[in-house]
């Protein structure tokens, strides 16, 4: 079995390299080169990081105590926060109604084959290409970003969704299904509750995809933090992108550690109660006090 | 997966399940034709080695799995009439112990506005007749195996079916705990409803049990349980 798999993965990774080769014609010395321009790039032009990002801008006049508030950095990530956060939910909300209706293990094909053929065609359009249709429908700005990414959380999400619901254990299904439960039934009160964990996760990690992707939705005039790279970008100031990039993945790290928190509410881990920093440095101190009055 | 096959009433109002020349097997037949029937209070045990099929014959009459010949009616309510505990009891690991059991109880509620509140009771009960009402807003996941079989019960008996098809509920139960969880059940087998348990244990089996299926090399025998315990001996002697 070992074998098998080994020699699977190699003859996967060999067609890899053979495919790579020929989108690079061959040219391999341009890996290289390519490696060392960036370097150059990358000293001469985006470092230092330029954190004037974070300062308050010169016009409109800053009205806020917090001078921060004021700058482009907080106000185009806070935009792109909010864009991702109403797309998210709306998308969810779309993905959750029709994702039971997908899977095969909880409809006839008469049903989940449509809907799946609709959740694919909605995914097969990037979120950059809603955007640009959105922006041509509706106008700049961030309502045409939420829209897009609406539309794509749906596809996106309904797929992870229902590809969840069709890889759980039958054993509920058979039960519910047994004793005459209808499919509403089945996948309101056993699937969903099932699959909370899984479903709070991909809800998660679609809310963070949303705040990358927030960033190339601006590019087409969509709103939010995107916007300001892409003129940051068309001014050649590549050190305030390198603040503003790094600025994002601060969000991301700080959503993933939100992730794990609420996640840890609906599986095993969370049912084991691990000592915080704070319990262990106040144990500490306990212990240090009880063996100070003993002496 | 398939339609639930409603038999309507049993001939005479005392068949819960009548089998056919049913041949069960997922591409190869695993058993002879097999008919019979089953009244009301029955307590059958599906007695056989492992992997002969005994789960397939509980599925097939579940209507989960097609069978390959003949067939099996189910002569009770098509909603709520059956109740079924799967090998691994088939309970929602990341709800409570509560949702769990109310799933059994809302199956043939109708909307009204007292029904909140009728199907609280019903879980309270039944959550108490396995000895459960303190874990009821505890997840499932965190309870033992043995928990998790008592609310499976819990189930069954908030839903109160009239047949009940169980696999192997009463595994991983010690004497005592078995005892309890099969004195839960026979206020229910009192008001007619059967047991149909396929058991490893033959022992915890044939201490309630009043009739036996066996099924062995293909071969399937409806004895009763002196039949049964004789044949036993039988073979011994030889």
């Amino acid at each position: 079995m070992k074998v098998r798999l080994f020699v699977i993965i190699g003859a996967l990774s060999l067609l890899a390299l053979v495919l790579l080769s020929d989108l690079a014609g061959g040219d391999w010395g341009r890996f290289g080169d390519g490696l060392r321009d960036f370097v150059v790039f990358f000293n001469e032009s985006m470092w230092p990081p330029d954190w004037s990002v974070l300062e308050a801008r010169t016009y409109p006049e800053c009205e806020s105590r917090l001078e921060f508030t004021c700058s482009i950095g907080y106000i185009g990530m806070v935009e792109t926060l909010k864009i991702a956060f109403v797309s998210t939910i709306l998308g969810f909300l779309g993905a959750i109604l029709l994702s039971p209706l997908a899977a095969r293990n909880l409809q006839s094909i008469w049903i989940s084959i449509p809907v799946r053929v609709l959740l694919a065609a909605v995914r097969s359009l990037p979120s950059l290409i809603w955007a640009l249709l959105f922006v041509i429908v509706i106008g700049f700005g961030p309502l045409s970003g939420v829209l897009a990414m609406t539309f794509y959380t749906i596809g996106y999400l309904g797929k992870l969704q229902y590809e969840t619901f069709e890889g759980m254990n039958s054993g509920p299904i058979e039960a519910g299904r047994a004793m005459g439960l209808s499919n509403r039934a089945i996948a309101t009160n056993i699937v969903i509750p099932e699959n909370s964990n899984h479903l709070l996760s991909q809800l998660i990690f679609m809310f963070e995809y949303n705040v990358r992707h927030g960033t190339v939705i601006g590019i087409v005039g969509a709103g939010g933090i995107g916007y300001y790279i892409t003129n940051y970008i068309k001014f050649f100031q590549y050190e305030k992108v390198f603040a503003l990039l790094i600025l994002i993945f601060i969000v991301v790290i700080i959503i993933d550690l939100i992730s794990l928190f609420a996640r840890s509410f609906v599986n095993e881990q969370g049912d084991v109660r691990r000592p915080t920093w704070m319990n262990l440095l106040l144990k500490k101190t306990e212990e240090k006090s009880q063996a100070d009055s003993l002496k | 997966m398939f339609p639930f096959v409603y038999g309507g009433e049993g001939p005479v109002n005392t068949t819960l399940l009548s089998l056919s020349d049913l041949v069960i097997g997922y591409d190869e037949p695993l058993s002879d034709p097999i008919s019979l029937t089953v009244g009301p209070g029955e307590i059958v045990a599906v007695l056989g080695p492992s992997g002969i099929g005994k789960t397939t014959l509980l599925r097939t009459v579940a209507n989960l799995v097609m069978p390959l010949g003949g067939s099996s009616k189910i002569h009770v309510e098509p909603v709520g009439g059956l109740g079924y505990i799967p090998q691994n009891l088939g309970l929602v690991r990341h709800a409570t112990v509560a949702h769990n059991v109310s799933l059994g109880a809302g199956v043939r509620m109708k909307w009204s506005f007292g029904m909140f509140a009728e199907r609280r009771k019903r879980v309270s009960e039944a959550l108490a007749a396995v000895g459960m009402e303190h874990k009821a807003s505890e997840p499932v996941r965190r309870l033992s195996g043995g928990q998790k079989r008592r609310v499976a019960t819990a189930r069954t008996l908030a839903q109160q079916p009239k047949l009940i098809l169980a696999d192997e509920f009463l595994s991983e139960l010690d004497d005592t705990n078995a005892t309890a969880v099969m004195e839960a059940v026979f206020p229910l087998l009192a008001k007619g409803s059967s047991l149909i348990m396929v058991e490893h244990h033959e022992e915890h089996a044939l201490k309630y049990a009043t009739r036996v299926w066996e099924l062995i090399d293909g071969r399937f025998s409806d004895l009763s349980v002196q039949a049964w315990k004789e044949r036993q001996v039988g073979g011994e002697a030889e």
